[in-house]
């Protein structure tokens, strides 16, 4: 497995809780960037022939915020330079109002098959507080243009005095618009948003009542055929990301643009996160990176462990094994038997219970040695 | 070439803290020219950096100057810098005995306060003419009058022609060093008599060994002189003989009435012990002089490393500051909760802090203290008697027929209206009333006799916040007396950890139990089970916490870029961990130890 990430850092306003790298005010560089993306690809993918790539996932900022033209530009770049496998899973990432039939009608001209909606909270006023762009309302007519897709929708807990009714409402608007995969986030006040005065302020709720809140959204998922197979993230059988589950078993990936990650052949890289710099990389035959690390030794080994353990299914000590050339249960027997009882384990597959999958972080801690 | 002892005058400072002994020695070092105002260091004689941080002095230091007095006659000076705490009072009657007199200094603000009196009476009970001055006259609120007044009527020392002056501007400190010839007398003893040196401190030094103190009392002593000491019956050879000027200088010999440092290739200090008197092999005194007694260490606590894995830099790091610290003990302990580690015995609180302080600072270790106790006698149904200073180590109640817990005599200076809050703090701290003189219209000295262990434990900062700082506080130990008293022991999830365990009063340790589980409660953090917290007496719980497990500790997001974040972040939270101790299944912050001290602030 192996995916490829686009990032597009433009958006038509910033969310109060964003900090992902998007920029309203340069979308005046939409052409730039994106001839300089397009430059960014070609060179990757020529220096990546021979892998086989199984995803791409366009991301940002919103990528259903610029003109559709730009995103058919990516996809056809990608496939003149990658080598695809036979039914790659494609994601764009859309926001309620920003998208028309016409713009839905491209993305599947090129083979776009699954759309991921921002929708965060079905109440109005949550939207409104969390500067979003759009209403409920608007969230059930891009679904109606996306009948029959493959769709996902991204929710928030963790909001200014919600409940867990109201989240477990935003669901049923959710599978009222036809969704087969939900991404359930714990909203995280990052440091320079301007929902971390509301946090510093006491104004969001505490860890345990998004606790709280979360268990009782997972059971009702799960009542709705839902099942959780990631922290965060919950799918119908057969809908789970596959773009995303390849982070978690630490498989290859490449993003291109702007803030974009990449881990290929044991080295992670991260991309400049201005537009400027990373348009003047690319013109000038820079590298756009700011940021690489090899992997290697025990960190490789760390990693393995800590992201697999993010998922339902855990991981494989026999393929850990095969990985690292070294026997899990003596490395990590002290770990083993203390932590045992949070950790189910069957000689190979490892798995943290769970009840405790969102405590995880003290038993991950663990690991590291 | 000796110097004419008639020309020289040894003298200490004594005063209450704060009341300005080490910027009166600077400013006498500047005047003297033994060090020129532009390479003044502030306080150089505080040369710690911990000692200059925190005002006060740990380690005695002597210093040469050479003054020319309006007679006409160049005079030698030894100034022998004290400590100014309680906790160091020993270290004071040690430099005492190497003077003639002591400069006493009051603040003109403050008066007379609790050490102020404790050291002039040390320095009385050691023959030394005192020589008052008055300083702090460059403040506003300055008041030598009542000052002098106090001096006379609190101490009987004649304060009337007491030089007035400000060590911080140096008005006046000529007065000072002119009554200094006048005042303090010059040393007696025998420049040709048999050598007699009184050793009043001793330091270790990687490259010449130990280095002693002296106040040559009688003869003369220079680099090859055969020496041995009255209680080993070793011999050395001297290496090296010098002044303090106020760094270390070679000098050609040592006579009668100087001061000064003597290098013999002494390898370890226990070798010769502070209070000793030194002679000469082929031409020895009889008598030695009268030593001092030994400083006994009153406050112990267990002093662990916080990586198990560093228990012998920990055991480097207090062999090295032993060398330079007699009072300092250390015996090996070891603790179920803490693996191994030291029991260490201190002078007082502060001598503690300094240690502890000093091991993180100048040996770069983690270290976790348990809670300071006292040593106890327990007279044993068997008929034995056991000194217990460690509450693990107590035997069982059914094998305890009494037990003793030491006592101090405490005197308490204060205006008179925080009398009725310092009563109150005494009664509750177990004192027993002795006595309560009206000094003057301003100061009240109360008398008590209290229980060390209620002194550990909180009683300076209670004092301090009751009084608004304006109470003073000295104390001496007044032996042993019989008392109600348990274990506390702290159950951590089940488990009795064993690092939390003291030794109380019966009637209190209902309200310290509960005091404690309630710290405990609020410096555990929560994990990922419910952590029950349960104080007990003899096996009955009596009282109990509960640290709620989290409910949420992980990343909501994890994507191509936050892996990095993400590995970051949870190396951080290890590394805070490090910070951890395990207790069976509980993981306790270091600090935890030392905090269920400081919980009664409010009383």
């Amino acid at each position: 497995m192996a995916g490829i990430y686009v990032h597009v850092p433009f958006c038509k306003s910033k969310c109060t809780y964003c900090d992902f790298a998007s920029y309203p005010r340069e979308i005046s560089k939409v052409e730039s960037y994106f001839a300089c993306l397009y430059r960014e690809i070609e060179g990757r993918g020529r220096s990546l022939q021979g892998k086989v790539f199984d995803t791409v996932y366009i991301g940002g900022g919103t990528p259903s915020f610029v003109e559709s033209k730009f995103i058919l530009g990516v996809i056809r770049q990608i496939r003149k330079f990658f080598t695809l496998s036979e039914n790659p899973e494609i994601t764009i990432e859309i926001n309620p109002g920003t998208v028309d039939e016409q713009k839905i009608k491209d993305y599947k001209s090129v083979g776009i098959n699954r759309f991921s909606i921002g929708l965060q909270s079905g109440y109005d006023e949550q939207l409104k507080k969390l500067n979003r762009i759009h209403t409920a309302k608007d969230f059930l007519l891009t679904c109606n243009l996306l009948k029959g897709e493959n769709i996902s929708a991204d929710i928030l807990i963790g909001l200014h005095d919600q409940t867990a009714e109201q989240v477990k409402k935003t669901v049923d608007l959710a599978i009222a618009g036809g969704v087969s995969h939900l991404s359930v986030y714990a909203l995280t006040p990052e440091v320079g948003t301007p929902i971390y005065t509301d946090y510093l302020n006491g104004e969001l709720l505490s860890e345990d009542e998004v606790a709280d809140i979360y268990d009782e959204v997972r059971a009702y998922l799960k009542e709705k055929g839902f099942y959780r197979y990631e922290v965060s993230n919950f799918a119908k059988t057969g809908f789970e990301s596959k773009h995303n589950l390849n982070y978690w078993q630490r498989g290859e990936y490449i993003g291109v643009g702007v803030s974009a990650s990449s881990f290929i052949d044991g080295r992670r890289f991260t991309n400049t996160f201005s537009i400027d710099e990373y348009n003047n990389a690319i013109i000038y035959n820079k590298t756009p990176e700011v940021a690489s690390d090899i992997i290697e030794g025990e960190d490789a080994c760390f990693e393995y462990v800590m992201l697999g353990l993010r998922t339902a299914k855990g991981i494989s000590t026999k393929k850990y094994r095969e990985l690292f050339g070294e026997d899990f249960d003596k490395k990590y027997s002290d770990v083993l038997n203390k932590k045992g009882r949070f950790l189910d384990y069957d000689g190979d597959n490892l798995k943290i219970k769970d009840e405790y999958l969102y405590v995880q972080n003290d038993i991950i801690m663990a690991f590291m040695k | 070439m000796a110097v004419d002892k008639k020309n020289i005058r040894n003298f200490c400072i004594v005063a209450h803290i704060d009341h300005g002994k080490s910027t009166l020695a600077d400013r006498l070092m500047e005047k003297t020219g033994q060090v020129s105002e532009r390479d003044m260091e502030e306080q150089l004689l505080d040369s710690m950096d911990l000692e200059r941080e925190r005002g006060i002095t740990i380690k005695l230091t002597p210093v040469r100057m050479f003054y020319k007095a309006k007679d006409g006659i160049e005079y030698t000076f030894n100034l022998i810098d004290t400590p100014g705490h309680v906790d160091f009072t020993y270290e004071v009657s040690r430099s005492l005995k190497a003077c003639e007199g002591a400069i006493l200094i009051v603040d003109a603000t403050q008066g007379v306060q609790a050490q102020t009196l404790a050291n002039a009476y040390l320095a009385i009970d050691n023959d030394l003419e005192i020589m008052p001055v008055i300083n702090k006259m460059d403040l506003a609120s300055a008041n030598p009058e009542e000052a002098a007044m106090e001096l006379e009527d609190i101490l009987g020392i004649d304060a009337s022609d007491a030089p007035r002056i400000s060590a911080k501007t140096g008005l006046n400190v000529e007065d000072v060093l002119e009554q200094i010839v006048k005042k303090i007398p010059a040393p007696s003893g025998d420049g040709n008599a048999p050598l007699k040196a009184l050793i009043f401190d001793s330091y270790y030094d990687n490259f010449k060994g130990v280095i002693c103190f002296v106040r040559i009392k009688d003869g003369t002593v220079k680099k090859g002189t055969k020496i041995k000491t009255f209680m080993s019956d070793r011999q050395f050879d001297v290496t090296e003989v010098g002044v303090f000027s106020p760094k270390m200088t070679e000098t050609d010999s040592l006579s009668a009435g100087e001061v000064g440092y003597i290098v013999a290739s002494i390898k370890s200090i226990e070798e010769v012990e502070v209070g000793d008197t030194i002679t000469d092999v082929n031409n020895p005194a009889k008598e030695p002089l009268s030593g001092y007694k030994k400083a006994l260490p009153m406050v112990f606590s267990g002093v662990f490393p916080l990586d198990g894995s560093k228990f012998n830099d920990l055991k480097d790091a207090l062999l090295k500051l032993k060398l330079n610290d007699a009072s300092l003990s250390i015996e090996p302990d070891n603790s179920t909760a803490l693996g191994f580690g030291f029991r260490c015995g201190f002078l007082g609180l502060l001598h503690m802090d300094v240690i502890q302080e000093r091991i993180e600072r100048e040996f770069d270790l983690d270290i976790i203290t348990t809670a300071p106790s006292v040593s106890y006698l327990v007279h044993k149904t068997d008929g034995t008697v056991l000194t217990v200073t460690n509450p693990s180590r107590l035997p069982q109640t059914t094998e305890i027929e009494y037990m003793e817990e030491p006592v101090i005599k405490a005197s308490i200076f204060t205006p008179p209206e925080y009398v009725g809050p310092i009563m109150e703090l005494c009664q509750y701290k177990r004192g027993v009333y002795k006595d309560m003189v009206y000094l003057d219209k301003t100061r009240v000295e109360m008398k008590y006799i209290l229980p060390l262990n209620e002194i550990v434990y909180d009683f300076f900062d209670s004092l301090k916040s009751r009084t608004k700082g304006y109470a003073s506080f000295d104390y001496e130990l007044a032996g042993y007396e019989r008392s109600s008293l348990v274990k506390l022991d702290m159950l951590l999830n089940g488990e009795v950890c064993d690092a939390l365990s003291i030794i109380v009063h019966k009637d209190k340790a209902y309200e310290r139990g509960r005091q404690i589980a309630e710290k405990l409660k609020d410096v555990i953090p929560r994990q990922m089970f419910e952590i029950p917290i349960q104080a007990t007496v003899g096996g009955k719980i009596i009282a109990r916490e509960t640290v709620k497990a989290f409910r949420k500790d992980v990343l909501a997001k994890c994507y191509g870029g936050d892996v990095t974040r993400k590995k970051k972040l949870l190396e951080k939270q290890k590394e805070g961990k490090k910070k951890m101790r395990s207790i069976g299944t509980v993981e306790i912050p270091s600090e935890a130890f030392i905090s269920i001290l400081k919980t009664d602030n409010n009383n």
